[in-house]
């Protein structure tokens, strides 16, 4: 009987859960927002494996794989930063087209989200240099 | 004279038989499009189910206007919300095709895009009253929550009002985006934040709270952070932009919350958005004038 | 704590990390960059320790955020607040001795 109740709730509720984090339906920011979630806690993880094995760190292809969580977090981090801060959100608008697109998200922010993956890509880059050539030569 | 000038207003025949033309080729049905609906009724029905209509639409068709039918041809039992039927009012969002959009604005023809199926849920993260309609109590209790009214502190005036409150153009323009909301409840319903946790006070009142916070007449930041900076407050968002992307009049909350987040930093080291407006005072003023 | 100061800590946190985060990294896989910083243990272990506290608050203050947004109820988010504060206060601790241990201190 409490079973069928709680099937009931879950349906008359009709909350999305965690699964509602990872809609494809909308714009890139929220993708932004998914893959940002999803790289802080894997890095949360790899820092207490770090702590754990003191410098203990995957080792070669991982360490690139690992580059690439760590800077999209930190290239993403900085566009937040700025978004949430209210910097790269534009200003309200007196006057509105008929099909008014929104300026926080066609405005200043598209040229900081494409500044945000490029940061991404130059750093990863830099990382992955580090990571595959670097580190073996020190041994 | 009077027929003359009556007979300025006919149209004259061509231009008649043209629009007559133009008409009928708009609600001319085009192509047979399959609606699948979620029907689930939470008092009776242990759980939902799909069902499926075929329909002959139209260019012109909307969404609502193929519900209505639906609902007087085929299943009456449908249960839908609606009231202008011209994006006013806000009673019919919906999820059309896994998005939030209002029934009455969404045209059938441009939801179904290549293919042939147009699905209609109710809301996500609203609980469900019937079908497609969701049940909008505890939106509208966090709407109250952040007192979406003007407060002041001079009741003298308040009481005896003796002219307008001062507002220049360029502080219009800050708060004017946001009254532009109707209410519909797609912000709230699109926010990943909103899909697990539902005491988040959610867009569409944060927005709200800013367009207060920010209207020179008002005095209430003080009043508002208490309300507006809790756990559930406007610090969960992460900016996902997702209300924005959905919203039907551009009222942009995103924007809003980001704006409302930077103004509670600047609280923090002692700054106030503006000084609350003082009245004109009429007498005074029509004394000088005269 | 208002919510706006814990926020506001972890963007001041994120930007401490990306300054002794970057030092981090060029000491332990840069040889030659990795020797200049080196050559001064005391200023390295300080910045480690600064690096300590920013991350380890910065990835608290984010696991307690997705856990406060995945049990809203205010019992509890008041209780999964306290634990990630003592938890956090303790691995610094931790972390600390590891670290003097680690660059020769103790």
């Amino acid at each position: 009987m409490e079973a069928e109740s709680e099937f009931k709730e879950y349906y008359a509720k009709n909350m999305r859960g965690i699964s509602g984090w990872f809609n494809r339906a909308y714009t890139i920011e929220r993708w932004l927002y998914a893959a940002h979630r999803i790289t802080g806690i894997l890095i949360v993880l790899f820092v207490l494996a770090h702590f754990y094995s003191t410098g203990w760190h995957p080792g070669l292809w991982w360490d690139a794989l690992l580059g690439i969580i760590v800077t999209f977090h930190t290239a993403n981090g900085i566009r937040l930063i700025l978004a949430e801060l209210g910097f790269a959100v534009g200003k309200p608008l007196l006057i509105k087209k008929p099909s008014q697109r929104p300026v926080s998200i066609e405005g200043v922010q598209r040229y900081v989200v494409v500044f945000a993956l490029v940061l991404f890509v130059v750093l990863a880059a830099i990382w992955a240099y580090y990571a595959l050539i670097v580190q073996p030569m020190m041994g | 004279m009077a027929s003359e000038e009556a007979k300025e207003y006919v149209l004259p025949p061509e231009v008649l038989e043209e629009t007559v033309k133009a008409s009928e080729e708009l609600w001319k049905p085009v192509r047979k499009i399959k609606f699948r609906i979620y029907k689930y009724n939470p008092r009776k029905d242990y759980a939902p189910h799909w069902e499926e209509h075929e329909l002959e639409v139209s260019r012109g068709m909307t969404v609502l206007d193929a519900l209505l039918i639906i609902k007087g041809e085929t299943d009456h039992s449908l249960g839908i919300r609606y009231s202008c039927r011209m994006g006013l009012c806000g009673s019919c969002a919906m999820m059309i095709n896994g998005k939030q959009m209002l029934a009455c604005q969404t045209r059938v023809l441009e939801a179904a895009g290549s293919g042939d199926v147009v699905e209609l849920r109710p809301l996500d993260n609203f609980p469900v009253e019937r079908d497609l309609a969701a049940d909008f109590t505890s939106f509208f209790e966090k709407h109250r929550a952040v007192k979406p009214w003007i407060i002041r502190n001079d009741e003298v005036e308040l009481n005896n009002p003796t002219g307008p409150y001062k507002q220049t153009v360029d502080e219009y323009a800050r708060y004017y985006q946001f009254t532009d909301c109707i209410k519909c409840g797609a912000c709230l319903s699109a926010c990943p934040t909103a899909a697990t946790d539902y005491e988040y006070l959610g867009p569409q009142a944060l927005a709200q709270a800013y367009r207060y916070i920010v209207d020179t007449r008002d005095d209430g930041l003080d009043v508002r952070i208490p309300i507006v900076d809790t756990e559930h407050g406007c610090w969960r968002c992460h900016f996902a932009a997702s209300c924005s992307d959905v919203c039907p009049r551009g009222v942009d909350p995103a924007q809003g919350i980001q704006l409302l987040k930077k103004l509670l930093i600047k609280r923090k080291f002692g700054l106030k958005p503006h000084k609350p407006a003082e009245a004109l005072p009429a007498k005074v003023k029509a004394e000088k004038e005269g | 704590m208002r919510e706006s100061t814990i926020m506001f800590l972890h963007y001041v946190a994120a930007v401490l990390i990306m300054i002794t985060g970057l030092i981090h990294l060029l000491a332990n896989n840069d040889p030659v960059i990795g020797a200049a910083i080196k050559a001064s243990p005391v200023l390295y272990l300080g910045n480690m320790a600064i690096f300590l506290a920013a991350l380890l608050y910065h990835a608290f203050n984010g696991v307690r955020v997705i856990l406060i947004e995945m049990v809203p109820d205010r019992c509890w988010t008041k209780w999964i607040s306290w634990a990630i504060l003592i938890v956090g206060i303790v691995t610094y601790a931790v972390g600390l001795q590891v670290l003097m241990v680690a660059l020769g201190f103790a």
